[in-house]
């Protein structure tokens, strides 16, 4: 009889393979519940990863912020500086690798650490100032990216994880969006999470906002299916979100395509369909000019005005 | 035709000897005529483009075209307009004011339609939205070319021509600030703007800045002028030279103080926090310990009033992870550091 646990080959006598195998089992389940009693922490700077805890030991990886740590082990060591053992999973595209090594102290928060929400946010915040910044720090998306995703796992009870969630989810879309082009739809599963996890509030109505993305024409080439299925969708996205941040936007996006539809029309010499179009233009700026907010309510009065004196708004006026 | 003109059509039909008589009067007359000329053009209906058109020698689209003239030109209707095949013409003075050569004024014929002129209903907010829209197109990554000066002029015009619009002091304040990041990016271009010194490098204009907190004093809109205004009293790059953070997070201090209801109160308070993190590494290298516990102390009570402060927006949890890092040691990122940055 062969007897396997856990991959082990026990013979002969299962009796006391099975002692044997109890005790596997139970400091296998030990060393699983270690793992999970230890500390989750992340990098608010860049870090070097060594073998040893000292700076003079063999240099493993330079770890980046945010990436996600599990503390092993603390120790005072080279001139009673905090060193902490830990262990780190870095992917790169298909492939992963794991690595344990020691980290100075001084740049990791753990979950554990006071106001550790606020700190991991706040560094996200910075990074992500960093990237939109001309010359700004390479790297820096991803890193508030990483510094964001880390928030909402290891605070989901934090009053900041909704807006993490979400900006994590929005950078890693808007660096999707700008590999692709436009050309091809970009995933989704970060933003429907946000959506599953916080529906109903404001991040939930930002992402859907997002997703409208994958609907756009990469190009109309002049023709009025396009112009007409963008408006269709941002007007249900207003009509279906009207508390959202991004209503405005979206009735603006729907108003202003109809008028490009009227003057797709009027060059294609269909005079009802554009006139439709324009119709349907002027009822959406209408309704937008009842904005409280300047910003959507001017260039609402502004397409308004283009429509009536048949300003052009797409290609070449009457 | 002016006033003036007409006085000289009916001189010429006089006599040499008449011409002789009336001489004296004809000179008093063109001397009035000369005189109430500027007052008549400025009674006159002024409007702005919201788009760019074509100038024509007459009112018709097939005529020859005289100039283009963008959006946010100042507009001086300076003929009756005019109707021809269904479409609305104006013939119309278009000033070319360029910040750096001398204004030129070009005369054609337009279609009415594109200007909107102080007549217009809701003339403010129309000229608004397309300052709005050219804005935009400014930010887009391959957006309309000088689509950021387009909405720069049209910000302009529209405070110009309706001063008493709720939209006039936001207006000046986007004008002034489109000007003043166009300029700033140009000096940034330049090698001086590495100069330790700011008096080493060209100066950002100023002028409108000041035009916004003269004409609005006391508002939001004077308190982001203020807030652009210190750009021109940094450093370019420090140079480990402590003097420029110092002196830089002292402005920024005052400016949090001076303007508390600003939007810019919280930004230039983590500014100030941000400078003292710097100067506690800067002493900590020159081996100046007690200037540099000094610094950590004053960054981390900065840092402290602006968390207090800032319990809602992304600048409470800023300042939590700096008085975290300054309390923890975490040296400041100071890579790439210099003037606008």
């Amino acid at each position: 009889m062969k007897c396997f646990r856990f991959g082990v080959r026990f013979a002969p006598g299962c009796a006391r393979s099975a002692k044997l195998a109890a005790l596997l089992a139970a400091g296998l389940f030990a060393l699983s519940a270690a793992a999970a009693d230890n500390e989750h922490a992340t990098l608010i700077r860049e870090a070097t990863l060594y073998a040893s805890p000292a700076t003079a030991g063999e240099r493993l990886v330079q770890l980046e912020r945010g990436r996600d740590l599990m503390v092993l082990e603390r120790k005072n060591a080279d001139g009673n500086q905090t060193w902490m053992k830990v262990f780190v999973t870095i992917t790169q595209g298909e492939n992963s690798r794991q690595v344990t090594g020691w980290l100075p102290g001084t740049p990791v928060v753990t979950a554990a650490t006071m106001g550790a929400d606020q700190i991991i946010y706040g560094e996200a915040v910075n990074a992500e100032q960093e990237a939109e910044r001309r010359g700004g720090r390479k790297g820096a998306a991803e890193d508030a990216l990483r510094l964001y995703q880390r928030v909402g796992e290891y605070f989901p009870n934090s009053p900041l994880a909704g807006e993490a969630t979400f900006r994590f989810a929005d950078i890693r879309w808007q660096l999707d969006r700008s590999k692709t082009r436009g050309q091809t739809p970009v995933d989704e599963q970060l933003m429907q999470a946000v959506i599953k996890k916080f529906p109903g509030s404001r991040w939930a109505d930002l992402a859907a906002y997002d997703l409208l993305d994958n609907k756009m024409c990469p190009e109309w080439k002049g023709l009025a299916d396009c112009p007409l299925k963008e408006s269709t969708a941002y007007e249900v996205y207003a009509r279906e979100h009207p508390r959202s941040p991004k209503a405005a936007e979206a009735l603006y996006n729907a108003a202003w395509r109809q008028a490009a539809l009227a003057d797709i029309f009027r060059i294609q010499g269909q005079p009802a369909s554009s006139t439709a179009a324009r119709n349907r233009a002027m009822a959406l700026t209408q309704e937008l000019a009842s904005q409280l907010q300047p910003e959507w309510k001017t260039r609402a009065a502004s397409l308004l005005y283009k429509l009536q004196q048949n300003i052009s708004v797409y290609g070449i006026s009457q | 035709m002016s006033g003036a003109q007409m006085v000289l059509r009916k001189t010429n039909s006089r006599t040499r000897g008449n011409q002789i008589r009336w001489a004296p009067l004809l000179f008093i007359a063109i001397a009035i005529a000369t005189l109430a000329a500027p007052a008549r053009a400025a009674d006159k209906e002024h409007g702005t483009l919201i788009q760019e058109v074509s100038m024509h020698v007459a009112p018709d689209a097939n005529s020859q075209k005289v100039a283009m003239a963008s959006r946010g030109r100042d507009v001086l209707l300076v003929m009756a307009r005019s109707t021809v095949g269904g479409k609305d013409w104006a013939q119309v003075l278009v000033k070319v004011d360029t910040s750096r050569m001398e204004p030129r004024e070009v005369s054609g014929w337009v279609e009415s339609r594109m200007v909107i002129t102080t007549a217009t209903p809701n003339g403010d907010q129309i000229i608004f939205g397309e300052a709005v829209d050219s804005e935009r197109q400014g930010e887009t990554r391959g957006g309309r070319r000088h689509a950021a000066e387009d909405a720069m002029r049209l910000y302009y015009r529209m405070q110009e021509y309706f001063p008493n619009s709720p939209l006039a002091g936001e207006a000046l304040w986007r004008a002034a600030d489109i000007r003043w990041q166009l300029e700033k990016a140009g000096v940034l271009t330049r090698p001086s703007s590495r100069e330790r010194s700011p008096e080493m490098r060209m100066e950002i204009e100023d002028e409108t800045m000041k035009e916004l907190i003269k004409k609005f004093p006391h508002t939001r809109w004077a308190d982001l002028a203020s807030y652009d205004l210190i750009d021109n009293k940094l450093c370019g790059e420090w140079k480990d030279d402590v003097r420029c953070p110092e002196k830089e997070s002292d402005m920024y201090e005052h400016y949090a103080h001076e303007h508390p209801e600003s939007p810019k109160a919280a930004e230039a308070l983590y500014n100030a926090a941000w400078r003292q993190a710097a100067l506690v590494e800067m002493f900590r290298t020159a081996h100046q310990q007690d200037k540099s516990e000094k610094a950590r102390k004053k960054g981390i009570d900065i840092a402290t009033e602006l968390a207090a402060k800032q319990v809602e927006s992304d600048w409470g949890p800023r300042a939590r992870a700096l008085i975290y890092a300054l309390q923890q040691n975490v040296p400041a990122d100071l890579t790439g550091r210099s003037f606008g940055r």
